[in-house]
Protein backbone atom coordinates (compact mmCIF):
# COMPACT_ATOMS: atom_id res chain seq x y z
CA UNK A 1 0.00 0.00 0.00
CA UNK A 2 1.26 3.37 -0.22
CA UNK A 3 1.46 5.76 2.40
CA UNK A 4 0.13 8.86 1.46
CA UNK A 5 1.50 11.98 2.97
CA UNK A 6 -0.82 14.64 1.71
CA UNK A 7 -3.65 15.06 -0.40
CA UNK A 8 -3.37 18.34 -1.66
CA UNK A 9 -0.95 18.76 -3.21
CA UNK A 10 -1.15 14.71 -3.57
CA UNK A 11 2.50 13.82 -2.01
CA UNK A 12 3.04 9.88 -1.40
CA UNK A 13 6.09 8.25 0.06
CA UNK A 14 8.22 6.04 -1.40
CA UNK A 15 11.20 3.95 -0.02
CA UNK A 16 14.45 3.14 -1.46
CA UNK A 17 16.70 0.17 -0.09
CA UNK A 18 20.18 -0.73 -1.74
CA UNK A 19 23.42 -3.07 -0.87
CA UNK A 20 26.46 -2.40 -2.91
CA UNK A 21 29.28 -5.09 -3.10
CA UNK A 22 32.19 -2.51 -2.71
CA UNK A 23 35.48 -3.53 -3.54
CA UNK A 24 38.69 -2.24 -2.11
CA UNK A 25 40.73 -2.75 -4.65
CA UNK A 26 44.56 -3.13 -4.12
CA UNK A 27 44.01 -1.04 -1.18
CA UNK A 28 42.09 -4.18 0.96
CA UNK A 29 45.68 -5.01 2.47
CA UNK A 30 45.16 -1.81 4.98
CA UNK A 31 42.05 -3.11 6.22
CA UNK A 32 43.41 -7.31 6.58
CA UNK A 33 47.01 -5.71 8.17
CA UNK A 34 44.77 -3.86 10.65
CA UNK A 35 43.94 -7.51 12.31
CA UNK A 36 47.39 -8.37 12.87
CA UNK A 37 47.91 -4.95 14.77
CA UNK A 38 49.39 -3.19 11.90
CA UNK A 39 48.92 0.29 10.69
CA UNK A 40 49.82 0.45 7.17
CA UNK A 41 50.93 3.42 4.88
CA UNK A 42 51.50 3.46 1.00
CA UNK A 43 54.93 5.00 0.23
CA UNK A 44 55.95 6.31 -3.54
CA UNK A 45 59.75 5.23 -4.03
CA UNK A 46 59.87 7.91 -6.68
CA UNK A 47 58.99 11.05 -4.72
CA UNK A 48 59.07 9.98 -1.41
CA UNK A 49 55.65 11.25 -0.90
CA UNK A 50 53.42 8.44 1.94
CA UNK A 51 49.53 8.32 1.76
CA UNK A 52 47.42 7.77 4.61
CA UNK A 53 44.59 6.87 3.03
CA UNK A 54 46.60 4.88 1.22
CA UNK A 55 46.92 5.19 -2.76
CA UNK A 56 48.03 2.20 -4.89
CA UNK A 57 49.26 4.89 -7.55
CA UNK A 58 51.29 7.89 -6.82
CA UNK A 59 49.09 11.13 -7.80
CA UNK A 60 52.25 13.08 -8.73
CA UNK A 61 54.32 10.47 -10.51
CA UNK A 62 51.84 7.97 -11.43
CA UNK A 63 54.10 5.27 -10.25
CA UNK A 64 52.83 2.57 -8.25
CA UNK A 65 53.24 2.76 -4.58
CA UNK A 66 54.78 0.50 -1.42
CA UNK A 67 52.84 -0.43 1.52
CA UNK A 68 54.84 0.52 4.83
CA UNK A 69 54.10 0.22 8.10
CA UNK A 70 53.15 3.47 10.52
CA UNK A 71 54.01 4.00 14.06
CA UNK A 72 50.57 5.62 14.54
CA UNK A 73 51.74 8.30 16.42
CA UNK A 74 51.05 12.05 15.89
CA UNK A 75 49.47 15.47 16.63
CA UNK A 76 46.46 17.20 15.83
CA UNK A 77 46.38 19.35 13.27
CA UNK A 78 42.62 20.29 13.79
CA UNK A 79 39.51 19.55 15.24
CA UNK A 80 35.85 19.54 15.57
CA UNK A 81 33.48 18.84 17.62
CA UNK A 82 30.10 17.46 16.37
CA UNK A 83 26.63 17.40 16.98
CA UNK A 84 24.50 16.97 13.83
CA UNK A 85 25.40 14.18 11.14
CA UNK A 86 24.27 12.44 8.31
CA UNK A 87 21.47 9.85 8.91
CA UNK A 88 23.40 6.81 9.99
CA UNK A 89 25.54 8.30 12.39
CA UNK A 90 22.78 10.42 14.30
CA UNK A 91 23.17 7.94 17.38
CA UNK A 92 26.96 8.65 17.53
CA UNK A 93 26.40 12.35 18.52
CA UNK A 94 28.46 14.27 19.75
CA UNK A 95 31.67 13.01 18.71
CA UNK A 96 34.80 14.63 17.68
CA UNK A 97 36.87 14.48 14.34
CA UNK A 98 40.55 15.42 13.98
CA UNK A 99 42.61 15.61 11.02
CA UNK A 100 46.08 13.93 12.47
CA UNK A 101 49.25 14.84 11.25
CA UNK A 102 51.04 11.39 11.48
CA UNK A 103 55.05 10.19 12.02
CA UNK A 104 56.40 9.50 8.14
CA UNK A 105 52.84 10.27 6.67
CA UNK A 106 53.11 12.98 4.41
CA UNK A 107 48.96 13.60 4.40
CA UNK A 108 46.59 14.39 6.96
CA UNK A 109 44.86 11.58 8.27
CA UNK A 110 41.03 12.47 8.88
CA UNK A 111 39.30 10.04 11.63
CA UNK A 112 37.67 10.04 14.85
CA UNK A 113 39.19 11.32 18.37
CA UNK A 114 37.61 9.08 21.19
CA UNK A 115 38.30 11.02 24.80
CA UNK A 116 36.29 11.14 27.90
CA UNK A 117 36.80 14.78 28.14
CA UNK A 118 35.98 16.86 24.70
CA UNK A 119 36.38 20.06 25.70
CA UNK A 120 40.37 19.70 26.65
CA UNK A 121 41.14 18.79 23.19
CA UNK A 122 43.36 21.50 21.08
CA UNK A 123 45.69 21.61 18.34
CA UNK A 124 49.10 20.32 18.33
CA UNK A 125 48.49 17.28 21.27
CA UNK A 126 50.01 14.09 20.90
CA UNK A 127 47.61 11.34 19.43
CA UNK A 128 48.35 7.71 18.91
CA UNK A 129 45.80 5.71 16.53
CA UNK A 130 44.07 2.59 17.98
CA UNK A 131 42.88 -0.34 16.09
CA UNK A 132 39.45 -2.10 16.81
CA UNK A 133 39.35 -5.46 17.78
CA UNK A 134 35.96 -5.77 16.29
CA UNK A 135 36.33 -4.95 12.58
CA UNK A 136 33.67 -3.75 10.24
CA UNK A 137 35.99 -3.69 7.37
CA UNK A 138 35.37 0.37 7.51
CA UNK A 139 37.72 3.36 8.06
CA UNK A 140 36.32 3.71 11.56
CA UNK A 141 38.44 0.48 12.57
CA UNK A 142 40.99 2.98 13.57
CA UNK A 143 40.53 5.78 15.58
CA UNK A 144 42.38 8.61 17.73
CA UNK A 145 43.40 8.58 21.41
CA UNK A 146 45.23 11.32 23.16
CA UNK A 147 48.44 9.85 24.34
CA UNK A 148 49.14 11.10 27.62
CA UNK B 1 39.81 32.98 -31.72
CA UNK B 2 36.44 32.62 -29.19
CA UNK B 3 33.26 34.68 -29.83
CA UNK B 4 32.77 37.42 -26.88
CA UNK B 5 29.58 35.81 -25.30
CA UNK B 6 27.48 38.29 -23.38
CA UNK B 7 24.39 37.49 -20.64
CA UNK B 8 20.50 38.79 -21.97
CA UNK B 9 18.41 37.42 -19.90
CA UNK B 10 17.63 36.19 -16.15
CA UNK B 11 15.26 34.78 -14.21
CA UNK B 12 14.58 32.98 -10.77
CA UNK B 13 12.08 30.86 -8.41
CA UNK B 14 11.03 31.92 -5.43
CA UNK B 15 13.05 29.39 -2.48
CA UNK B 16 11.94 28.00 -0.11
CA UNK B 17 12.64 24.89 2.16
CA UNK B 18 10.31 23.04 0.46
CA UNK B 19 8.12 23.71 -2.57
CA UNK B 20 6.04 21.19 -2.34
CA UNK B 21 3.54 23.26 -4.19
CA UNK B 22 5.12 22.22 -7.56
CA UNK B 23 7.45 19.64 -9.24
CA UNK B 24 11.14 20.46 -9.79
CA UNK B 25 10.32 20.68 -13.49
CA UNK B 26 7.17 22.92 -12.76
CA UNK B 27 10.29 25.06 -10.33
CA UNK B 28 12.47 25.22 -13.72
CA UNK B 29 9.32 26.68 -16.01
CA UNK B 30 8.63 29.06 -13.11
CA UNK B 31 12.59 30.55 -13.85
CA UNK B 32 12.53 30.18 -17.51
CA UNK B 33 9.37 32.39 -17.55
CA UNK B 34 10.32 34.75 -15.77
CA UNK B 35 13.77 34.92 -17.40
CA UNK B 36 11.88 35.09 -20.89
CA UNK B 37 9.06 37.52 -20.69
CA UNK B 38 10.38 39.86 -17.45
CA UNK B 39 13.69 40.66 -19.25
CA UNK B 40 13.44 43.63 -21.50
CA UNK B 41 14.47 41.38 -24.77
CA UNK B 42 13.65 40.99 -27.86
CA UNK B 43 13.86 37.05 -27.63
CA UNK B 44 11.26 34.19 -28.37
CA UNK B 45 11.95 30.50 -26.73
CA UNK B 46 12.34 29.20 -30.54
CA UNK B 47 15.20 31.51 -30.66
CA UNK B 48 17.18 28.71 -27.78
CA UNK B 49 19.26 27.14 -29.94
CA UNK B 50 20.21 24.89 -26.85
CA UNK B 51 20.43 23.93 -23.30
CA UNK B 52 22.76 23.60 -20.52
CA UNK B 53 21.18 21.72 -17.74
CA UNK B 54 22.52 22.13 -13.96
CA UNK B 55 21.57 20.08 -11.34
CA UNK B 56 23.96 18.13 -8.44
CA UNK B 57 21.95 14.33 -7.17
CA UNK B 58 20.08 12.03 -8.85
CA UNK B 59 19.60 11.10 -5.35
CA UNK B 60 16.98 13.69 -3.73
CA UNK B 61 14.74 13.13 -6.28
CA UNK B 62 15.61 9.01 -7.38
CA UNK B 63 15.09 10.32 -10.79
CA UNK B 64 18.08 9.41 -13.31
CA UNK B 65 18.30 11.65 -16.84
CA UNK B 66 16.27 14.41 -14.94
CA UNK B 67 17.84 16.79 -17.70
CA UNK B 68 15.51 15.01 -20.26
CA UNK B 69 12.51 15.75 -18.57
CA UNK B 70 13.34 18.99 -17.96
CA UNK B 71 14.23 19.69 -22.03
CA UNK B 72 11.30 17.81 -22.97
CA UNK B 73 9.50 20.06 -20.57
CA UNK B 74 10.16 23.20 -21.53
CA UNK B 75 9.61 22.46 -24.96
CA UNK B 76 13.47 22.31 -26.55
CA UNK B 77 13.63 18.64 -28.15
CA UNK B 78 15.50 18.11 -30.60
CA UNK B 79 17.35 21.23 -30.00
CA UNK B 80 21.16 20.13 -28.20
CA UNK B 81 21.32 19.42 -24.40
CA UNK B 82 23.71 18.76 -21.88
CA UNK B 83 23.73 18.09 -18.41
CA UNK B 84 26.35 19.42 -16.34
CA UNK B 85 27.64 18.15 -12.55
CA UNK B 86 30.14 19.05 -10.42
CA UNK B 87 29.18 19.26 -6.71
CA UNK B 88 28.35 22.78 -5.12
CA UNK B 89 30.02 24.12 -8.14
CA UNK B 90 27.46 22.84 -10.94
CA UNK B 91 25.95 25.92 -11.54
CA UNK B 92 29.21 27.88 -12.01
CA UNK B 93 30.44 24.94 -14.22
CA UNK B 94 26.96 24.89 -15.95
CA UNK B 95 27.45 28.61 -16.81
CA UNK B 96 31.06 28.08 -17.64
CA UNK B 97 30.10 25.67 -20.11
CA UNK B 98 27.99 27.87 -21.53
CA UNK B 99 30.22 29.85 -21.83
CA UNK B 100 31.93 27.84 -24.12
CA UNK B 101 29.64 26.51 -25.77
CA UNK B 102 28.64 29.71 -26.92
CA UNK B 103 32.00 31.60 -27.27
CA UNK B 104 33.03 28.28 -30.18
CA UNK B 105 30.19 28.55 -32.10
CA UNK B 106 28.38 25.57 -31.39
CA UNK B 107 25.36 27.27 -30.33
CA UNK B 108 24.55 31.08 -31.01
CA UNK B 109 22.13 31.67 -28.22
CA UNK B 110 22.49 29.28 -24.86
CA UNK B 111 19.78 28.90 -21.81
CA UNK B 112 20.94 27.95 -18.94
CA UNK B 113 18.65 26.00 -16.54
CA UNK B 114 19.35 25.29 -12.81
CA UNK B 115 17.13 23.32 -10.29
CA UNK B 116 17.62 21.22 -7.17
CA UNK B 117 14.65 19.70 -4.95
CA UNK B 118 16.24 18.77 -1.53
CA UNK B 119 12.92 18.48 0.43
CA UNK B 120 12.07 15.22 -0.73
CA UNK B 121 14.35 13.45 2.48
CA UNK B 122 14.53 14.37 5.75
CA UNK B 123 17.49 17.08 6.15
CA UNK B 124 19.72 14.54 8.04
CA UNK B 125 19.39 11.70 5.14
CA UNK B 126 19.96 15.19 2.82
CA UNK B 127 22.96 15.93 4.59
CA UNK B 128 23.99 12.20 3.87
CA UNK B 129 23.38 12.60 0.54
CA UNK B 130 25.43 15.85 0.47
CA UNK B 131 27.95 13.85 1.73
CA UNK B 132 28.30 11.02 -0.53
CA UNK B 133 29.76 13.92 -2.31
CA UNK B 134 33.11 13.30 -0.33
CA UNK B 135 35.29 9.95 -0.16
CA UNK B 136 32.70 7.12 0.72
CA UNK B 137 36.09 5.19 1.35
CA UNK B 138 37.55 7.16 3.98
CA UNK B 139 35.71 10.56 4.94
CA UNK B 140 32.54 9.58 5.35
CA UNK B 141 32.08 6.19 7.35
CA UNK B 142 33.69 7.93 10.61
CA UNK B 143 30.93 10.14 10.66
CA UNK B 144 31.94 12.99 8.09
CA UNK B 145 29.51 15.37 6.76
CA UNK B 146 30.06 18.76 5.23
CA UNK B 147 29.59 20.94 8.33
CA UNK B 148 32.09 18.80 10.15
CA UNK B 149 34.63 19.06 7.39
CA UNK B 150 34.44 22.92 7.09
CA UNK B 151 34.23 22.79 10.94
CA UNK B 152 37.97 21.59 10.28
CA UNK B 153 38.86 23.66 8.28
CA UNK B 154 37.57 26.70 10.21
CA UNK B 155 39.30 25.83 13.42
CA UNK B 156 42.88 25.25 11.38
CA UNK B 157 42.14 29.00 9.72
CA UNK B 158 41.82 30.00 13.43
CA UNK B 159 44.82 28.41 14.32
CA UNK B 160 46.59 29.78 11.99
CA UNK B 161 45.35 33.10 11.13
CA UNK B 162 43.80 34.36 14.71
CA UNK B 163 40.03 34.49 13.01
CA UNK B 164 37.22 34.44 15.25
CA UNK B 165 33.84 32.79 15.92
CA UNK B 166 32.46 37.16 16.10
CA UNK B 167 33.78 37.58 12.27
CA UNK B 168 32.35 34.78 10.78
CA UNK B 169 29.02 35.25 12.53
CA UNK B 170 29.86 39.05 10.81
CA UNK B 171 29.33 37.38 7.67
CA UNK B 172 26.13 35.67 8.63
CA UNK B 173 24.80 38.95 9.85
CA UNK B 174 25.53 40.21 6.66
CA UNK B 175 24.28 37.98 3.87
CA UNK B 176 20.90 36.91 6.03
CA UNK B 177 20.01 40.74 7.04
CA UNK B 178 20.60 41.33 2.69
CA UNK B 179 18.48 38.66 1.76
CA UNK B 180 15.53 40.52 3.71
CA UNK B 181 15.95 43.06 1.21
CA UNK B 182 14.95 40.03 -2.05
CA UNK B 183 11.78 38.68 -2.26
CA UNK B 184 13.19 35.41 -3.44
CA UNK B 185 15.26 35.26 -0.58
CA UNK B 186 14.21 31.65 1.39
CA UNK B 187 14.91 33.49 5.24
CA UNK B 188 12.62 36.37 3.61
CA UNK B 189 8.84 35.99 4.77
CA UNK B 190 7.70 39.11 4.60
CA UNK B 191 8.62 39.52 0.45
CA UNK B 192 8.34 35.51 -0.05
CA UNK B 193 5.25 33.84 -0.04
CA UNK B 194 7.37 30.45 0.47
CA UNK B 195 9.70 31.61 3.01
CA UNK B 196 10.69 30.41 6.19
CA UNK B 197 8.67 31.91 9.28
CA UNK B 198 11.17 31.97 11.50
CA UNK B 199 13.14 33.86 8.95
CA UNK B 200 13.93 38.13 9.40
CA UNK B 201 16.62 39.80 10.24
CA UNK B 202 19.78 38.97 12.83
CA UNK B 203 22.42 40.31 15.24
CA UNK B 204 25.97 38.52 15.76
CA UNK B 205 24.94 37.86 19.10
CA UNK B 206 21.74 35.48 17.24
CA UNK B 207 24.59 33.85 15.43
CA UNK B 208 26.87 33.47 18.31
CA UNK B 209 24.08 32.36 20.78
CA UNK B 210 22.68 29.81 17.70
CA UNK B 211 23.22 26.42 18.87
CA UNK B 212 27.02 24.25 17.67
CA UNK B 213 26.19 22.02 14.47
CA UNK B 214 29.96 21.01 13.95
CA UNK B 215 32.39 23.47 16.67
CA UNK B 216 33.01 26.44 15.44
CA UNK B 217 30.08 26.41 13.07
CA UNK B 218 26.70 27.19 14.29
CA UNK B 219 23.49 26.74 12.52
CA UNK B 220 23.43 30.49 12.17
CA UNK B 221 26.52 29.94 10.19
CA UNK B 222 25.63 27.39 7.53
CA UNK B 223 23.99 28.27 4.64
CA UNK B 224 20.65 26.94 3.49
CA UNK B 225 18.88 23.56 1.75
CA UNK B 226 16.29 24.54 -0.57
CA UNK B 227 13.68 23.73 -3.45
CA UNK B 228 14.20 26.71 -6.52
CA UNK B 229 15.71 27.08 -9.97
CA UNK B 230 17.65 29.18 -11.83
CA UNK B 231 17.98 30.37 -15.94
CA UNK B 232 20.14 32.45 -17.78
CA UNK B 233 20.61 33.26 -21.29
CA UNK B 234 23.84 33.68 -23.70
CA UNK B 235 24.54 35.03 -26.82
CA UNK B 236 27.21 35.62 -28.88
CA UNK B 237 27.69 39.22 -29.56
CA UNK B 238 26.07 39.67 -32.76
CA UNK B 239 22.65 37.84 -31.39
CA UNK B 240 23.27 39.67 -28.41
CA UNK B 241 23.22 42.84 -29.42
CA UNK B 242 19.68 42.36 -31.19
CA UNK B 243 18.36 41.10 -28.14
CA UNK B 244 18.89 43.95 -25.75
CA UNK B 245 20.62 47.48 -25.60
CA UNK B 246 22.37 46.40 -22.36
CA UNK B 247 23.93 43.00 -23.17
CA UNK B 248 25.97 42.08 -20.04
CA UNK B 249 29.65 40.72 -21.23
CA UNK B 250 31.22 37.67 -20.03
CA UNK B 251 34.61 38.72 -19.95
CA UNK B 252 36.64 36.57 -18.01
CA UNK B 253 36.23 33.01 -16.83
CA UNK B 254 38.70 29.83 -14.90
CA UNK B 255 37.99 26.72 -13.12
CA UNK B 256 40.35 24.86 -10.62
CA UNK B 257 40.58 21.73 -8.91
CA UNK B 258 42.06 20.05 -5.34
CA UNK B 259 42.15 16.69 -3.96
CA UNK B 260 38.66 14.98 -3.19
CA UNK B 261 40.11 14.11 0.84
CA UNK B 262 41.15 17.98 1.87
CA UNK B 263 44.13 16.59 3.88
CA UNK B 264 45.53 15.11 0.66
CA UNK B 265 45.89 18.25 -0.34
CA UNK B 266 49.78 19.79 0.03
CA UNK B 267 51.49 21.74 2.86
CA UNK B 268 54.12 23.69 0.81
CA UNK B 269 56.37 26.58 1.71
CA UNK B 270 56.00 29.27 -1.10
CA UNK B 271 53.07 27.28 -2.53
CA UNK B 272 50.60 30.18 -2.66
CA UNK B 273 49.83 30.71 -6.87
CA UNK B 274 50.30 34.64 -6.82
CA UNK B 275 47.81 37.14 -8.19
CA UNK B 276 49.24 40.18 -10.07
CA UNK B 277 48.94 42.66 -6.70
CA UNK B 278 50.70 40.32 -4.71
CA UNK B 279 54.44 39.44 -3.57
CA UNK B 280 55.76 36.39 -3.37
CA UNK B 281 57.37 37.05 -0.12
CA UNK B 282 53.98 37.59 1.80
CA UNK B 283 53.31 33.75 1.96
CA UNK B 284 57.17 32.23 2.35
CA UNK B 285 55.95 31.09 5.42
CA UNK B 286 52.29 29.65 5.00
CA UNK B 287 52.24 26.34 4.79
CA UNK B 288 49.94 25.89 1.53
CA UNK B 289 47.27 25.24 0.62
CA UNK B 290 46.62 22.96 3.88
CA UNK B 291 43.34 22.45 5.30
CA UNK B 292 42.73 26.12 5.61
CA UNK B 293 42.89 28.15 1.78
CA UNK B 294 41.60 26.48 -1.06
CA UNK B 295 44.03 26.48 -4.00
CA UNK B 296 41.28 25.96 -6.37
CA UNK B 297 39.53 28.85 -5.58
CA UNK B 298 42.63 30.86 -5.73
CA UNK B 299 43.69 28.90 -9.37
CA UNK B 300 39.78 29.88 -10.60
CA UNK B 301 40.46 33.42 -9.55
CA UNK B 302 44.09 33.81 -10.95
CA UNK B 303 43.11 32.57 -14.36
CA UNK B 304 39.61 34.47 -14.34
CA UNK B 305 41.86 37.63 -13.58
CA UNK B 306 44.35 36.73 -16.31
CA UNK B 307 41.67 36.49 -18.94
CA UNK B 308 39.61 39.39 -18.07
CA UNK B 309 42.79 41.92 -17.29
CA UNK B 310 42.27 42.20 -13.22
CA UNK B 311 45.42 43.21 -11.93
CA UNK B 312 43.88 44.24 -8.71
CA UNK B 313 40.56 42.99 -7.99
CA UNK B 314 39.77 45.19 -4.87
CA UNK B 315 39.61 48.09 -6.67
CA UNK B 316 38.98 46.92 -10.45
CA UNK B 317 35.67 44.66 -8.95
CA UNK B 318 31.81 46.86 -8.08
CA UNK B 319 30.68 43.52 -6.32
CA UNK B 320 31.21 39.64 -5.62
CA UNK B 321 28.74 36.89 -5.55
CA UNK B 322 30.53 34.07 -3.86
CA UNK B 323 29.56 30.96 -2.61
CA UNK B 324 29.14 30.84 1.39
CA UNK B 325 28.04 27.43 2.15
CA UNK B 326 29.47 28.50 5.65
CA UNK B 327 30.55 32.19 7.51
CA UNK B 328 33.67 30.28 7.67
CA UNK B 329 34.64 29.84 3.67
CA UNK B 330 33.17 33.04 2.74
CA UNK B 331 36.49 34.34 4.73
CA UNK B 332 38.79 31.68 3.22
CA UNK B 333 37.37 33.09 0.07
CA UNK B 334 37.40 36.32 -0.20
CA UNK B 335 41.62 35.41 0.56
CA UNK B 336 41.40 33.04 -2.55
CA UNK B 337 40.12 35.60 -4.55
CA UNK B 338 42.85 38.32 -3.35
CA UNK B 339 40.76 40.95 -2.11
CA UNK B 340 42.54 41.25 0.75
CA UNK B 341 45.91 38.90 2.13
CA UNK B 342 45.81 35.32 3.36
CA UNK B 343 45.10 35.45 7.03
CA UNK B 344 43.65 39.05 6.71
CA UNK B 345 39.86 37.88 5.51
CA UNK B 346 38.25 38.50 9.27
CA UNK B 347 39.87 41.52 9.15
CA UNK B 348 38.12 42.76 6.05
CA UNK B 349 34.48 41.45 6.95
CA UNK B 350 35.10 43.44 10.25
CA UNK B 351 36.18 46.54 8.71
CA UNK B 352 32.67 46.46 7.04
CA UNK B 353 34.70 46.17 3.04
CA UNK B 354 32.20 43.58 1.65
CA UNK B 355 28.98 44.99 3.43
CA UNK B 356 26.00 46.40 1.05
CA UNK B 357 27.93 49.98 1.60
CA UNK B 358 30.83 48.70 1.62
CA UNK B 359 34.08 48.86 -1.15
CA UNK B 360 33.18 46.02 -2.74
CA UNK B 361 29.88 44.37 -1.31
CA UNK B 362 29.76 40.93 -1.13
CA UNK B 363 26.68 38.73 -1.90
CA UNK B 364 24.22 41.65 -1.86
CA UNK B 365 21.65 39.10 -3.00
CA UNK B 366 22.38 37.15 0.24
CA UNK B 367 24.05 34.28 -0.88
CA UNK B 368 23.95 30.69 0.25
CA UNK B 369 23.24 31.95 3.92
CA UNK B 370 20.59 34.08 3.10
CA UNK B 371 18.78 33.41 0.13
CA UNK B 372 19.10 29.71 -1.28
CA UNK B 373 21.55 26.99 -1.37
CA UNK B 374 19.36 24.60 -4.25
CA UNK B 375 22.55 23.45 -5.39
CA UNK B 376 22.17 22.98 -9.07
CA UNK B 377 20.53 26.15 -9.38
CA UNK B 378 22.75 28.28 -7.15
CA UNK B 379 25.70 28.99 -9.46
CA UNK B 380 23.41 29.95 -12.08
CA UNK B 381 21.65 32.32 -9.50
CA UNK B 382 24.47 33.83 -8.59
CA UNK B 383 24.84 34.85 -12.77
CA UNK B 384 20.95 36.08 -12.72
CA UNK B 385 21.87 38.44 -9.52
CA UNK B 386 24.98 39.78 -11.16
CA UNK B 387 23.09 40.59 -14.77
CA UNK B 388 20.51 42.16 -12.81
CA UNK B 389 22.93 43.94 -10.78
CA UNK B 390 25.10 45.00 -13.73
CA UNK B 391 21.85 46.02 -15.80
CA UNK B 392 20.83 48.40 -12.34
CA UNK B 393 17.54 46.29 -12.19
CA UNK B 394 18.29 44.27 -9.08
CA UNK B 395 15.80 46.61 -7.59
CA UNK B 396 13.01 45.81 -9.74
CA UNK B 397 13.52 42.10 -9.79
CA UNK B 398 14.02 41.75 -5.41
CA UNK B 399 11.44 44.26 -4.82
CA UNK B 400 13.59 46.80 -3.30
CA UNK B 401 15.97 48.89 -4.13
CA UNK B 402 18.23 48.70 -0.82
CA UNK B 403 20.40 45.86 -2.61
CA UNK B 404 21.40 47.79 -6.01
CA UNK B 405 24.89 48.43 -6.00
CA UNK B 406 25.25 51.43 -7.74
CA UNK B 407 26.80 52.34 -10.80
CA UNK B 408 28.26 48.34 -10.82
CA UNK B 409 30.36 48.39 -13.85
CA UNK B 410 31.99 45.08 -13.01
CA UNK B 411 31.80 41.41 -11.06
CA UNK B 412 32.43 37.94 -9.79
CA UNK B 413 30.59 35.32 -9.43
CA UNK B 414 32.34 32.27 -7.45
CA UNK B 415 31.30 28.72 -7.44
CA UNK B 416 32.66 26.17 -5.15
CA UNK B 417 32.05 22.43 -4.43
CA UNK B 418 32.90 19.55 -1.85
CA UNK B 419 35.88 21.03 0.51
CA UNK B 420 37.01 22.81 -2.22
CA UNK B 421 37.36 20.30 -5.23
CA UNK B 422 35.86 22.36 -7.95
CA UNK B 423 35.68 26.03 -8.02
CA UNK B 424 34.86 28.24 -10.95
CA UNK B 425 35.33 32.00 -11.02
CA UNK B 426 34.02 34.01 -13.70
CA UNK B 427 33.94 37.86 -14.81
CA UNK B 428 30.92 40.11 -15.67
CA UNK B 429 30.74 43.53 -16.98
CA UNK B 430 28.51 45.86 -18.34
Amino acid sequence: MTEVYSIDPLIIKTPYEITYKHSYGKTSRFFTALSSGKLMATRCEHCKTTFLPPRSDCPYCLAETKWVEISGKGKIHTFSTLYFSGERFLKDLPFQLVYVDLEGVDTLFLTRLKTKDMKKVKVGMKIRMKISRDPEWRSSDVWAELDE
Amino acid sequence: MPRKVAVVAGGLSYFSKARRDKTQEELAAEAARMALFDNDINLSKDDIDGTIVSYFSDHFENQLLFGSIIQDYLGFNPKPSVRIEGGGATGGLAVRDAYAHVASGLLDVAMVIGFEKMSEVNTAKGNEFIALASDTDWDFPIGGFYSGYYALMAKRHMEEFGTTEEQMAMVAVKNRNNAQHNKFAQTNPKMNPFGMKDGGKITVDDVLKSPYVAFPLKRLDICLMSDGAAVLILASEEKAKKITDTPIWITGTGAGTDAMRAGDRPRTLSGVPILPHEKKEWYKNLEYPGVHSFRAGRESARQAYKMAGITNPLKQLDLIELHDAYTSSEIQTYEDLGLTKYGQGGKLIEEGVTALDGELPVNPSGGLIGTMHAVGATGVMQGVEMFWQLQGVAGKFHGSDKTQIKNAERGLIHSHAGTGTYVTATIMER
